[in-house]
Parts: structure tokens; C-alpha cells; sequence
């Protein structure tokens, strides 16, 4: 459902388990799970990487992975 | 007394250590500039401080992050000091809790608070010592401002953690931990609480560890019965799981009591970063820095300091040294020795420290403002479709300084998979080293454009890298697991010091091995030229040099250079590449002021240049590297093939060059 | 000739020592090289499953 944000939108992350279990564990150590609040920074062109941000640090993950995290809207 | 700095990948840990010991460590803003543990000694000389990679956690994923768990596993330690990043204190303080599990004394040094301020956040540091039960010193790691005050507190204070326990795991966590402290009771000096919570996470490092001490078949059971009560009580995804929400739990608490939050201001950071990693003009803005990167250092700063130096090497030193050497009557062999050996091998590697150090100066800058770890991101898609991810651009930027750290920094790269092919292909990286040969026959060739010409070489370097890991990761390197995810540091103005200091730091190192192995080097190659089958002071056509080089010249008659001193120079550039330009320089010797760039014309041609120049890029790494890739890889059969892939990659491109540019009609 | 055979033997003799120590510390690769060797134990290696 991540595929919907666009640079500038923010949401809540409901449901990490359908992301690899390593992505997962890195961003559990950056302090990104479930419940946490993000804010898409931007998106690389051609099917690139997206910026995060969550409690003001940023993080560069997959559009694959990206797509896997099931966010709501803010 | 031992103390071991820890805290999360880049909160200043580094920078602490060279404050506090007066060293000068490798720093850098992005996660995982240290890969390997470092000591060094206090400036009061209190004892030993050891520098480790940064963790989020003892629970590692990446072989850097093992380093720190095997050493807290095997190695004694009196003291630890956590440094925490003030601005991110709810992600840092998951690894001070399981430090505090350890047992050990300790103290943290609260970082970054100036940062934090920025973004709002006010820290109480007292009250935050009162809640974990140990010391709290707030510091500046850059600029060294709170180091005395850490420095007392680490050599008076007692360290001893007051407070036991500060995480609860819930009655049936602690239950198994009793059961695991009754079976591990005298079999290890560690905190079995700390190595049972470990455990229960699922850390391999301490499973192994375990295992070792006692029997797994008792152990397991232990692990899996509270794995699947918990799962069947609290419908918790995994054991790891729910240990991580206990602590999340606690950290909440903590810093609603000691943190304050107030609105801030949208950091320049954000703003500089919507530029750099535009979406469309993130990947010209970075060629485009690279492109200024090379006029700056071959163009208009770089060559015309070292037409200076060159200058007054040929002339005032020559000079001085010829008058010496009448002065004392120097014979034949000794003038020629000195003239025609050392100032012209050595001074002719010299020539070029300018150019190098622009070119770690940008190097510097680069690892110093945070713009690595954007390029990481840009440079992300491109190696996601030939099978490596971005971070593995990191090791391969650094490898344009020399390829050994370069090497040694693919230990951040968390699949092996990865970490293997990143490590094979680095050396394909145009290091300084290689810069010197470049530097002279551009301007011997193409004088016209020499930054376009450079560049293009280390674009190729590049692209062939992309292409072979494309190759290779389809082929003799196939895996699907690949993991991509980076930190973003924030932008950091550089201090010009610490830019300074990093850059003598890279250089010296050139400075250095000028005076010990290119002075031997130039000694030698000198002897080799000037004696022969026939006796001392041959023609050097019939010098031991030449038929040395001669023997191997045919192979390189089909890429344009079969000559023999071009081979005689690709022999010691495996000692090491500086080598090849100082052998060149005592090969092609020119009395007076003749240059060397003038005489090269008579032996090359611009293709041949090129063809020539190619080869050096790609050709077998330096000893130093070559060693490297065995110590990383630990396998004979990769050092092997790192070798004979590059050798092969060489000759064919230089090949396809030489051969088809003929074709062409280039000459 | 005195000046001349110091000077000789000085730059043979130096030129040797160096060009020993250098193929010495580069065959050892970064690591056995390091002045810290005896205290660290960082050692380096890919998993033996990967190769």
C-alpha cells in the first residue's frame, strides 16, 4: 500500500510481516516498526530506492520493500 | 584498565577516540566508517581504549557488527563507555539496555546534544544518570568539548551499575532465565542473564557460545517452550519479538522522563537533501561533482602545482645534489646512482603529491558532509539490476583513494553474497596510486583535455565493475537474498581541520611510501638498467632491465606497448602502482631539461596511450590489495581469480582499444 | 673514494632494508600489518559457506 504515497506523504505503519525478515530486522534496529509514524522524503526514478523519514532520521529502502509495508494514511 | 567505546553506527565514536587518546583514526558521517576493532591509550594514560564498529544492536546482522559481539563474548573488558546520539536517544537506548544486561561497569557519554537542541529536543543528562543507575556526561565528540569531564568520571567515579534489572521480561522470560542461570551455573564468567536474553533474541554469536559451554539438546528445549508459550498467551510474532517490545516498553518511559520536546525548525539538511537526491538530477549532480573533482585536480589546481614541483626538482635540486657530488668527488657509478636513480624515480613520484592530495581532499569531503550515503542511494538501482545494492558503492568510492580500505570497508555489506563480489570488484577502482601514470601521459597525449580523458578512465573502471558484477552475480555468484537499507545521516558543514587532518592522514601514506619502498624500488630498477650480461654502465638496451622486460614484451605487442621497458614497469607496478611511474621515469631518463613527457612520444602512440593507460586501470592489483582480498575472503581460490579475471579484463579491453581504434584509422 | 663507498653502502643498504619490510607488511595484508595486531581480534573472513 506504500506505493500510494508520493514525496510529502505521511503515514503509520500497521503491518511489517509481509517485508524480508532482514529488511525487517534493520529497520527494527533503526527504530522503524510497527506503529511508527514516516514521511516519504522522496522517490528515485526507474523503480529506485525511497527516502524515509521517522522521528527525524532518515532511511533509503527498496521500492519492493517499500510496497510490502502496509501504512494508513495520515 | 581496559575500556570499550560502543554505541550505534555514526554517533561520534571515532571522534571521541581521537579526542580522548590524541590519535587520529578514520573518520567519516556515514554508518559503518569502522569496521574492526582499534586501541589506542588515554592521553593521561589511564589505559587502553578500544574503538569498536557501531551496533544497533549485540544481535548482529553484518560481519562489522560481529566483530563487536565476539569481542564482548571472548574478550575481558573493565569498563564500557555508550556513547548515545542525544538526537536519536530512543533507538540508542535499546543497545544501552543490553549493555547495562552485561554487568559490566559503565558509563555514557551523551553525544550530539547540539543537534538535538536543533531539532527541539532538551535533554536532562542528571536525570537521565538517575534512571539507568550509571554516570551520564554530556559531550561535543567533534569538537572535544566534555572530554576532560568524561575522562574524570571514567578514572574516579565507581561505575558500577546501581540498578539491577531495568527491563522486566514478564514472568515467563524471567522463569526461563532462572532455568538457563541454574543449567550455565560456573561454566562462564559472563552475565547469564545478559548471554540468556541474548539467546532468546536469537544472536548467533551467543548460541554458538552456549553451545560450546554446554549441551545443546538441554539448551534448546529451554528456548523453544518459552517461544511458544509466549506465542500461545500473548499471540506475540516471535520470541525476539516481544523481548523487543519489553524493552521498546521501558525506553518509552525513560525518555518521557528525561527528554523534552519542543517545535523546531525544518533542518538544512532536508532542504539540501531535496536537491542531491532529486529524483531526476540526483545521478548528474554526482557526475557532475566528479567531473569538477578532475578539473580541479588535473586541470586548474592540480597540474600547474606540480609543473612547480617539477620544476624545482629538475632544477635547484638536481642542481644542488650535482654540485654535492663534484664537491666530493662522486664517482661514475655513485652520480649516476643519485641522479639518474633516486631524483629521478623518487622525485619523479613526488611530483604528483599535489594532485593526490586534491584528490583526497574531495575524498575527505565527501565522507565528511554526509553525501556518501546519498550517493549509496541514488547509485542504488543501477546495482540493484547487476545484483549488488547500493552500499556497495561505498567501498568502491573509498577505493579511489586506495583500494586496501576499500577492501576492508565491503565488511558493512550485510549478505555475503554481496560483501564477496564487492571485494573482487573494488580493485577495479581507479586508485591514487594509478592517478600519477594517468597524470603523465595525458599530458604528454592529450593535453587538449585531460580532466574529459581521466575521467573517462575511471567511468570505464566503473562500468566494467557493473558489468562484470552483472556477470558474475548471474552466474558464479548467484543468490536472491539482497539487502538494502541505508541511514541518511544529517548534512554536516566539515570543519576545515578535521578535513585537514584526513586528508594528511590519506596522503602521508603516499609521502611515506616515496621515501621507504619507491626510494628501494628506484634503487634497484636503477641497478637493473645500468648493469647488464656485459658488465656496469651498459647501453640500458642490453641492460639486465631489458632482457628482463623483454622476455614477457611479446605478450603486450598485440595491445600496442610490446616494448620492453612498458613490461619492465607492469612488472613493478604489482609491487605496487606508484612503482610503474618511477620506473618509467629511470627507464626514459632524460638529462637536461628534455621532459619525459616530450620523450614519450617516440615510444608511444596516442592510442597506445590509451591502450597503455586502460591496462593500468584494470590490470592485477598491487600486492597490498591482492593480500587484502585473501585476508577478507579467507579463501585462496578468490584471491586467485581476483587476479587472473583483472589480468584477463585488462588485456582483452586494452585489446578491443588498440585493435579497433586502429581500425578506425586512430593511430 | 671513502664518501664514495659510505654513500653507496648507505643507499644499498637502506633500499634493501625497506624494499624487505614493504613485501613483508603488504603479503601480510592490512591486518597482520597493524601496529595493533597483538590486541586486536577482529578477524576477518567470509563465512566458509559462500565459498
Amino acid at each position: 500500500m506504500f506505493g500510494l504515497l508520493k514525496a510529502g506523504g505521511k503515514g503509520k505503519i500497521i503491518n511489517l510481516s509481509q517485508v524480508g525478515h532482514l529488511v525487517q530486522r534493520r529497520l527494527l534496529d533503526l527504530g522503524i516498526t510497527e506503529g511508527s509514524e514516516i514521511c516519504v522524503k522522496c522517490v528515485m526514478p526507474f523503480g529506485g530506492p525511497v527516502m524515509i523519514e521517522s522521528c527525524g532520521q532518515c532511511v533509503g529502502i527498496r521500492r519492493r520493500e517499500a510496497v510490502q509495508i502496509e501504512v494508513v494514511k495520515l | 584498565m581496559e575500556i570499550a567505546l560502543i554505541g550505534n553506527p555514526n554517533t561520534g565514536k571515532t571522534s571521541l577516540f581521537n579526542n580522548l587518546t590524541g590519535s587520529y583514526e578514520y573518520v567519516g558521517n556515514w554508518s559503518g566508517v569502522t569496521v574492526e576493532k582499534k586501541v589506542g591509550i588515554f592521553k593521561n594514560n589511564i589505559g587502553q581504549l578500544i574503538d569498536l564498529p557501531g551496533v544497533y544492536t549485540l544481535n548482529p546482522l553484518s560481519k562489522d557488527e560481529g566483530v563487536v559481539t565476539s569481542f564482548f563474548l571472548n574478550e575481558s573488558v573493565d569498563r564500557l563507555l555508550n556513547i548515545l546520539d542525544a538526537s536519536q536517544l530512543e533507538r540508542n537506548l535499546h543497545l544501552t539496555l543490553q549493555l547495562l544486561e552485561f554487568e559490566k561497569p559503565a558509563l555514557i557519554g551523551l553525544n550530539m546534544i547540539d543537534v538535538a537542541n536543533k531539532r527541539g529536543i532538551q535533554i536532562d543528562a542528571g536525570k537521565l544518570s538517575e534512571v539507568l543507575g550509571v554516570p551520564v556526561v554530556p559531550v561535543v565528540a567533534r569538537s572535544g568539548k566534555g572530554c576532560d569531564k568524561l575522562v574524570d568520571a571514567i578514572s574516579t567515579k565507581s561505575t558500577q551499575p546501581v540498578k539491577k534489572n531495568l527491563v522486566y521480561y514478564g514472568k515467563e522470560v524471567e522463569e526461563a532465565i532462572v532455568t538457563l542461570t541454574g543449567m550455565l551455573h560456573g561454566k562462564t564468567d559472563l552475565s547469564v542473564r545478559f548471554l540468556a536474553i541474548q539467546y532468546f533474541e536469537g544472536n548467533e554469536y551467543v548460541r554458538d557460545y552456549l553451545h560450546s559451554i554446554d549441551d545443546q539438546q538441554k539448551l534448546n528445549p529451554v528456548k523453544a517452550k518459552l517461544e511458544s508459550k509466549l506465542q500461545k498467551q500473548y499471540e506475540v510474532k516471535s520470541l525476539a519479538n516481544y523481548i523487543y517490545q519489553k524493552r521498546k516498553e521501558v525506553i518509552e518511559g525513560i525518555v518521557a522522563e528525561v527528554a523534552r520536546k519542543s517545535n523546531s525548525v525544518i533542518p538544512l539538511s532536508e532542504k539540501i537533501d531535496s536537491i542531491v537526491t532529486n529524483r531526476f538530477l540526483g545521478m548528474p549532480i554526482f557526475l557532475l561533482l566528479m567531473y569538477f573533482m578532475f578539473m580541479l585536480t588535473f586541470d586548474w589546481l592540480g597540474t600547474p602545482l606540480s609543473d612547480l614541483l617539477d620544476g624545482f626538482l629538475t632544477g635547484p635540486i638536481t642542481v644542488g645534489f650535482e654540485k654535492v657530488l663534484t664537491a666530493i668527488h662522486a664517482s661514475d657509478f655513485i652520480h649516476a646512482l643519485i641522479i639518474e636513480g633516486l631524483v629521478a624515480g623518487v622525485g619523479g613520484v613526488l611530483v604528483f603529491v599535489p594532485q593526490i592530495f586534491i584528490l583526497f581532499f574531495f575524498i575527505s569531503l565527501l565522507e565528511d558532509s554526509g553525501y556518501m550515503a546519498r550517493v549509496a542511494l541514488v547509485m542504488d538501482r543501477i546495482m540493484e539490476s547487476v545484483g549488488l545494492n547500493g552500499k556497495a558503492f561505498i567501498p568502491m568510492m573509498i577505493g579511489f583513494g586506495c583500494n586496501v580500505p576499500g577492501i576492508m570497508a565491503a565488511r558493512t555489506i550485510e549478505t555475503p553474497r554481496e560483501r564477496l563480489l564487492t571485494i573482487l570488484l573494488t580493485p577495479l577502482m581507479s586508485c591514487s596510486a594509478r592517478l600519477p601514470v594517468y597524470a603523465l601521459f595525458v599530458g604528454a597525449f592529450f593535453a587538449g583535455n585531460k580532466a574529459l580523458v581521466v575521467l573517462s578512465l575511471y567511468v570505464l573502471g566503473i562500468i566494467v565493475a557493473l558489468t562484470l558484477a552483472k556477470i558474475f552475480s548471474t552466474t558464479i555468484l548467484k543468490s536472491e537474498t539482497s539487502l538494502f537499507v541505508i541511514e541518511l545521516p544529517p548534512y554536516r558543514l566539515p570543519q576545515f581541520q578535521s578535513l585537514w587532518r584526513s586528508t594528511w592522514d590519506k596522503g602521508k601514506g603516499f609521502v611515506r611510501k616515496a621515501g621507504t619502498f619507491i626510494f628501494a624500488g628506484s634503487v634497484f630498477i636503477w641497478l637493473l638498467s645500468y648493469a647488464g650480461p656485459s658488465g656496469l654502465k651498459v647501453d640500458m638496451d642490453h641492460s639486465y632491465l631489458a632482457a628482463i622486460g623483454n622476455a614477457i614484451a611479446p605478450i603486450f605487442d598485440p595491445i600496442g606497448f610490446g616494448t620492453w621497458q612498458a613490461s619492465a614497469s607492469l612488472i613493478t607496478g604489482f609491487l605496487a602502482k606508484e612503482a610503474i611511474i618511477s620506473t618509467m621515469n629511470i627507464i626514459y631518463f632524460v638529462p637536461n631539461d628534455a621532459s619525459l613527457q616530450g620523450l614519450m612520444a617516440d615510444y608511444y602512440t596516442p592510442l597506445a596511450a590509451y591502450s597503455f593507460m586502460v591496462f593500468i586501470l584494470l590490470y592485477i592489483p598491487c600486492l597490498a590489495t591482492v593480500a587484502t582480498i585473501y585476508k577478507e575472503t579467507n579463501s585462496k581460490k578468490w584471491t586467485a581469480f581476483s587476479m587472473i579475471y583483472a589480468f584477463a579484463i585488462a588485456y582483452v579491453l586494452s585489446l578491443i582499444i588498440y585493435q579497433g581504434g586502429k581500425l578506425f584509422g586512430l593511430v | 673514494m671513502i664518501a664514495n663507498i659510505v654513500i653507496g653502502a648507505a643507499i644499498f643498504g637502506y633500499a634493501t632494508w625497506a624494499l624487505v619490510r614493504f613485501i613483508n607488511k603488504s603479503k601480510k595484508g592490512k591486518c597482520a600489518a597493524c601496529d595493533l595486531k597483538n590486541s586486536c581480534s577482529s578477524n576477518c573472513g567470509i563465512p566458509p559457506k559462500i565459498q
